[in-house]
């Protein structure tokens, strides 16, 4: 579905991906995950089309290269941030039919739009303005407009970052009914190593933007190169 | 019951309050404009008085130039303002995008909507001259109610002004250009990753506010003159409105365009017209100095 290939971005002197190539399949969770400063929002960053690069990035048979990200949305990728980033005097409702009435090849398509606030369990605050919701309800909100973009597969960067264990569960659930029900390939960037491993089906590790290993998450895990350079002792012996 | 001085004061006051909300109307159109590019892209546009003189010029050249008799002022809007939205498209598309992509692009796009703005003005000194001109009334005669006597021109200057706003309050509202805009300027990376061209809804922003400044020129040129530099007094109006009002606060904005049009009328009324300017700088700054966030932006 989804395939690098010996994609580079340099900013100046420092090389942020270094030769990358990967393969996501149809309908897998995809996990990625390194130290900070590895490069994995980048390489998001460059997948959807916020900076230029060397390199092949193919979407189901689709050269992506100079496409603008609003094309790239349009095309069936769909992403979210670390940061929500949502429209913060709009209702939740007005915000999820953003996505649908400008991401979606067929339109706004107002039952897709209330099937999506129900999925993401956003109904009783479907009026309420997305600025007012607390930090669990805009990220599903940022989820609920990238579903809204009938996306054929989505980008998940760090979505349990300043979560408690109860939020984990809730999104890990919701990630899971989104691969499940809908059918849709995610790939989800993550620095809790639980998250990844209990998600995810495959595990790309990179640092200093280069390639360490991509694997089934319980061989990544084990692998002496990502023990040392990133996950460290503790998490094995645990 | 009252004595003829009163009643005397009473109706000069109430001619002061009708110019003041005539003026103050086109302020409001105008500073609704300049506020939505101030929002949407969070760059200042020095050119934007000039803008106002492209608008009273065009139909300057329809109605006296080339002595436009068919339809009147139905038909000078109907070619004036898409050729105003068409200019201000392509500048946008010509002078502004390519400086977005740069470093430090907020300063360079005012440096360069500075220069275009010394450009305009140059451009309109060579093609029209500097002496003034002024447009004819879109209606003509007076509205008597008792002894009170109102001027049509001033009606139907507030009226048109006040119909701009409401008709662009409409679009920003319940179209999927207004959304568009709406999700633009308050997050423009979320915007863009849900599918929209961020760079067009720039464009036409910038395009949307030419429209209104000009036509705000077209307005006012009946009321007052054009001049090649009348674009620059009209600048500086526009900026003491944004600042009092609140940088990207649209509802900011309307209240301070009627303030400095009721401000500009009494200020004239009782001291003369060139004070009226001195009260301006006099509001601004205050404004700066005691409530640097305006009416109704957002505090440090």
């Amino acid at each position: 579905m989804l395939t690098l290939t010996n994609v580079t971005k340099k900013f100046g002197e420092l090389v942020a991906v270094n030769d990358l190539s990967f393969k996501v399949e149809d309908g897998q969770i995809f996990g990625i995950a390194g130290p900070n400063g590895a490069g994995k929002s980048t390489v998001y960053n460059l997948i959807t089309g916020f900076y230029p690069y060397e390199g092949r990035i193919e979407f189901n048979g689709r050269d992506l290269s100079g496409m603008p990200p609003y094309k790239i949305a349009k095309a069936g990728i769909a992403r979210t941030f670390q940061i929500p980033q949502i429209f913060p005097s709009l209702t939740v409702e007005k915000s999820i039919s953003v996505g649908s009435r400008f991401g979606s090849r067929d339109g706004l398509d107002e039952d897709h739009v209330a099937e999506i606030i129900r999925f993401v369990e956003l109904s009783e605050e479907k009026n309420q303005k997305t600025g007012h919701l607390n930090l669990l309800g805009k990220k599903k909100l940022m989820i609920g407009a990238a579903l809204a973009t009938k996306p054929r597969m989505l980008m998940l960067d760090e979505p349990m970052a300043g979560s408690n264990a109860n939020e984990i569960k809730a999104l890990m659930d919701l990630i899971r009914r989104i691969n499940g029900e809908m059918g849709l390939t995610i790939i989800i960037i993550e620095h809790f190593m639980k998250v990844l491993t209990e998600l995810t089906e495959k595990l790309l590790i990179i640092e200093s933007g280069a390639m360490i290993c991509c694997d089934l998450p319980e061989v990544a895990t084990s692998d002496k190169r990502v023990i040392e350079s990133y996950i460290g002792d503790a998490y094995v012996e645990r | 019951m009252f004595s003829e001085d009163t009643i005397l004061l009473f109706y000069e006051i109430t001619d002061v309050i009708i110019a003041g909300l005539s003026t103050g109307s086109v302020y409001a159109l105008m500073a609704v404009g300049m506020t939505l590019v101030y929002g949407v892209t969070k760059a200042f546009n020095f050119a934007y008085g000039d803008f106002f003189n492209m608008g009273g010029y065009f139909a300057w050249i329809l109605i006296v130039g080339l002595g436009l008799e068919f339809g009147g002022y139905p038909v000078v809007l109907l070619i004036v303002m898409p050729l105003l939205f068409a200019v201000g498209y392509g500048l946008e598309k010509l002078l502004v995008a390519p400086l977005r992509k740069r470093k430090d692009w907020e300063n360079k796009v005012m440096m360069m909507t500075l220069g275009l703005a010394l450009f305009l003005t140059s451009l309109y000194m060579v093609v029209f001259g500097v002496r003034m001109k002024s447009l004819p009334p879109i209606l003509e005669g007076t509205w008597e109610v008792g002894q009170l006597v109102f001027s049509y021109q001033d009606i139907m200057i507030f009226v048109m002004s006040i119909s701009g706003i409401l008709i662009f309050a409409w679009v920003l509202n319940n179209t999927r250009i207004g959304m568009a805009v709406r999700a633009v300027a308050q997050n423009p990376v979320g915007a863009t990753i849900v599918g929209i061209p961020k760079e067009r809804i720039f464009a036409t922003t910038f395009a949307i506010s030419t429209v209104m400044v000009g036509f705000g020129g077209i307005l006012l040129s009946q009321k007052w003159f054009i001049n090649p530099n009348s674009g620059g007094i009209i600048m500086v109006k526009a900026w003491v409105v944004t600042a009092l009002g609140g940088m990207g606060s649209i509802r900011g904005g309307l209240y301070a365009a009627f303030i400095i049009g009721m401000l500009e009328a009494f200020v004239g009324w009782m001291f003369g017209m060139s004070y009226g300017i001195i009260a301006l700088f006099v509001l601004l700054l205050a404004t700066l100095v005691l409530r640097p966030q305006g009416l109704r932006g957002k505090g440090e």
